[in-house]
Parts: structure tokens; sequence; C-alpha cells
């Protein structure tokens, strides 16, 4: 008898207690709520190929970008489809706040120096007050650093200076799939050629697929809202792709962009991806953590 | 003879009720989960605040889980990559420990700490194991604190660390929990 009760505590002790454990976790998640957060990288880096995504460095945090933007491939072996023009961009930006940076940044291709700000304006989440979508305004001023001849010729330092604002609408889709849509705005003191238009308005699509968890294909295309002239350009077109290591971003990719600059590559591409004009790109970026 | 029927009823009785038996639950919100990996060049942390609990008191069983997402490393970027590239916080957004205190009957509510074991499940990365930790129970100010350390194998987790950052991180995590449970 003493062995049956035993049996039987047992019994129910076993059947209880895997439902139990089970019962209790299901308890559980009826009583807590999944807490509000922030969706986080919707992009492995601050920018897409070219243009801005919606991310900025965080807090104290100093990004650091070494970008090279290579010749033509078209230009054949004897160049090594371009390597041998090698231009880069060297840019610093700071995270001065987790939605806050600023950052500056020197280009080779015409001497280019800038200045920028870009700010978070909205922040996608998911939980109770969840909301679809990411907004980041980004603003650059550049300078066109490159003597000119003669050097008599009156040349004010106004004319040396254009000017882009963007706003970055992004979404993280799915854990593979973000989108971004950036509308831009560029203004050029000084036009080459006259008719040319100062202000220019342009539309902007971008997105990432990632492929593994260190690895995504990127792309951007950018739509001439108003044409500066006839059809002197045609649209900025990029594909890449990032590759994470530790600290590291690197981002390889082809674009008929010659700068690397907002106004370059929105304004003024220069190859046409029919005629095989493109440049190879090689990005490498390194974060330092300067203030924790 | 009859008192061993009696005493098969009473636990078939507390057994069989204990999950509705309101008072006799214990909860928190708000407990708090830190986790250690230490290596010659980089030591790693996190903490969460926001681990939930269940403990019955009758049965001494419990679930407790985290929201991956809400730990919070000192580099942003470590953030990002324990979700990102680690944990698949999306796939797997929760990390759970279900199971049960090994002789809680035997636990007196007397205000001092005690020693105990718990066993259960632990599940991490979508990847369930047996896990045994060791701990201690003190009955306080009308909670139940517990507390407990323990260490857990990435690659029991099927979590992978990649051959460049090996170095950097420790294939075991050393993880310390503390909660404290109140009348539910």
């Amino acid at each position: 008898m003493k062995r049956l009760n035993r049996w039987l505590v047992g019994l129910v002790w076993i059947g209880t207690s895997a439902m139990h454990a089970q019962g209790l976790l299901d308890e559980l998640n009826a009583v807590t709520e999944a807490p509000t957060l922030p969706v986080r990288a919707t992009f492995k880096d601050t920018r897409i190929v070219n243009v801005q995504s919606n991310e900025t460095p965080a807090e104290g945090v100093l990004h650091f970008v070494i970008a090279h933007r290579f010749g033509t491939l078209s230009s054949g072996a004897y160049d090594l489809w371009g390597l041998d023009n090698a231009q880069m961009r060297m840019a610093f930006d700071y995270g001065i706040t987790d939605g806050l940076a600023v950052g500056v940044a020197r280009n080779t291709y015409q001497k280019t120096y800038e200045a920028n700000v870009k700010a978070r304006l909205l922040r996608q989440k998911t939980g109770p007050e969840a909301f679809p979508l990411s907004v980041t305004w980004y603003s650059v001023a550049m300078a066109n650093g490159s003597r000119v001849a003669p050097e008599s010729t009156p040349y004010p330092f106004t004319r040396r200076l254009s000017y882009v604002h963007q706003a970055v609408v992004a979404r993280k889709m799915s854990e593979r799939w973000s989108l971004a849509l950036v509308p831009s705005f560029v203004h050029r003191n000084f036009v080459q050629e006259s008719g040319e238009a100062h202000d220019l308005a342009l539309l902007g699509v971008g997105g990432r697929c990632k492929l593994a968890p260190r690895f995504s294909v990127n792309g951007e295309y950018h739509h001439f809202l108003t044409q500066s002239f006839g059809d002197a350009f045609s649209p900025s077109l990029s594909l890449g792709v990032d590759i994470e290591t530790g600290g590291h971003v690197f981002q390889l990719h082809i674009t008929n962009a010659r700068g690397m600059f907002e106004r370059s590559f929105l304004a003024e591409p220069a190859g046409s991806w029919a005629n095989g004009d493109l440049y190879f790109g090689f990005n490498l970026s390194r974060v330092f953590t300067v203030k924790s | 003879m009859k008192n061993s029927i009696f005493d098969a009823l009473l636990v078939l009785l507390f057994v069989g009720f204990a999950s509705d038996a309101g008072a006799q639950q214990f909860m928190t919100r708000e407990g708090h989960v830190h986790f250690f990996s230490s290596t010659p060049i980089e030591d790693i942390e996190a903490d969460n605040r926001q681990m939930s609990g269940l403990l019955d008191a009758l049965t001494g069983e419990f679930a407790f889980q985290v929201q991956m997402r809400a730990f919070h490393f000192e580099k942003a970027l470590m953030e990002e990559h324990f979700n990102e590239s680690y944990v698949e916080s999306e796939a797997f957004p929760k990390a759970t420990f279900t199971g049960r205190i090994v002789s809680w009957e035997r636990i007196p509510n007397d205000g001092q700490r005690h020693d105990v074991v718990a066993e259960g499940e632990f599940d991490i990365h979508g990847v369930t194991q047996p896990q045994r930790i060791e701990g201690t129970v003190q009955w306080m100010d009308g909670a139940w604190k517990l507390k407990a350390n323990f260490e857990a194998t990435l690659a029991d987790h099927n979590i992978v660390i990649p051959t460049v950052v090996k170095d950097n991180i420790s294939p075991i995590i050393a993880i310390d929990v503390e909660a404290q449970l109140l009348p539910r």
C-alpha cells in the first residue's frame, strides 16, 4: 500500500511538473507585455552605399571611414580596370548623443571639404508603443578646395559652396529586408554652365538584403524630380555589399558616381551603367568608443 | 497506513491546485540578469533589469524569462552585434529558464539565506538544454529573494563565435541572476 502511494504521488509529480513549468511560462507570458524597444541595425553602417542610412553613431562613438573610389571599370587592363585612379574620402563622424552626430570629411575629388550634421527625428519601435518608421535628417555643406586658374581671377569663397539636405525615411521590414526613401534637396552656389539649375530635388530609394548575420547586399537609386538641364547626367545607381567583422564594416560597391560626397553623387553622377562607365568603391569603417 | 494515504491525498491536492492558488504565486518583472565574458583581450558584460519570473511557492516550480533586446552593453556596437549576429534576437527574442527548486518544501521562510539547487530547462537562441543552478533563496519582507550564478556554454546553444573574434569572446559565459518575487 505504501508503495502504491509513493507510486501515485510520483506519477502525479511527473505528470504535473512538466505541465506546470510550461504552464507557469504561459502564465508569465500572459501577464508580462513585451517592452517597447527601438529597432536597431536597420542598416549596418551610417551609409547604404553612397547615401546616408538612418543610422547614426552611438553617443560617444567616433566613426571613422576611409572610402576609396577607383577609376572606371571600362578603362581596361592598363589602368587595372580603374584601380590606378584611386580617390579617397576620409571622414570622422562623432555621436554627441544617440540621435545627434556631427562630422567632417575631406575628399580627393575636387579637394572637397565637408561639414555635416545628422539627427534622428523618429525611431522605429516594437512593443506596446510601436512605431513603424525611422526618420533621420542629414544636412551637409561642401566646399570645393581646388585652385582656380588663372589665380588672379576673382573667385569668392561662397562660389565654392554647395549644400544638401535630406530626410532618410527608413523601415526595417524584417530581419532580412530594410528599405529607405531619401528625398534630397541640392543647392549649388555656383554651376559650371549657364542655364544649369542651382537647385535640384531628388527622390532616392535604397535597401538592403541581409543574407547572413554579417553580410548584406545593398542598393540605391536617386531619381531626378527636377532636371539640371537636358540629360547631361544619368541618375545615380549603386550596388554593393556590406561585410562586418568585429568593429569594422567593409563596403564594396559599384556605382556610376565619381564623387563620394552628396552634391557629386546626387547631382553629377558621371558615368552611365549602359556604357560600363562604372566605378569600383571600397569603404572601410571603424568605430572608436571615445566616451563610455 | 491511514496517514500515508492522507499524505498522498494532501500532496495530490496541492499539486493539482497549485497553479490555481493565486496567493501562492510570487512574481517579479524587474529581476536583474548580468552576464560576463572575460578574455585576456576584452571583457564584455551586459545587464538586463527586466527579467520577469513566476515562482509557485507550494511546489517550488518557477519560470523566468528575459527579452534579449533589453540587454544593455557598455558599447552600442556590442549590443548591436549581440542581437544581430550572436543570439539573433529577432528570431529568438527570449531566453527562458523553467524548472523546480529541489527540495523546496524543506526550505523554511525564516529570514535566513538558504543554499538551493534549481533544476530545469534553459532555453536561449532557440536551443534548450538541461541546466542545474546553485543559488540561494531567502524569505524577507514578504518576498522571496533569489540569487544565483551559473555558466552557460555558447556552443551548447548553437551560438557561433567567428574565428576573427574568437580571442575577444569567451566560449563560456558567466551569468548572475537576482530577483525579488512578491506575492501576486
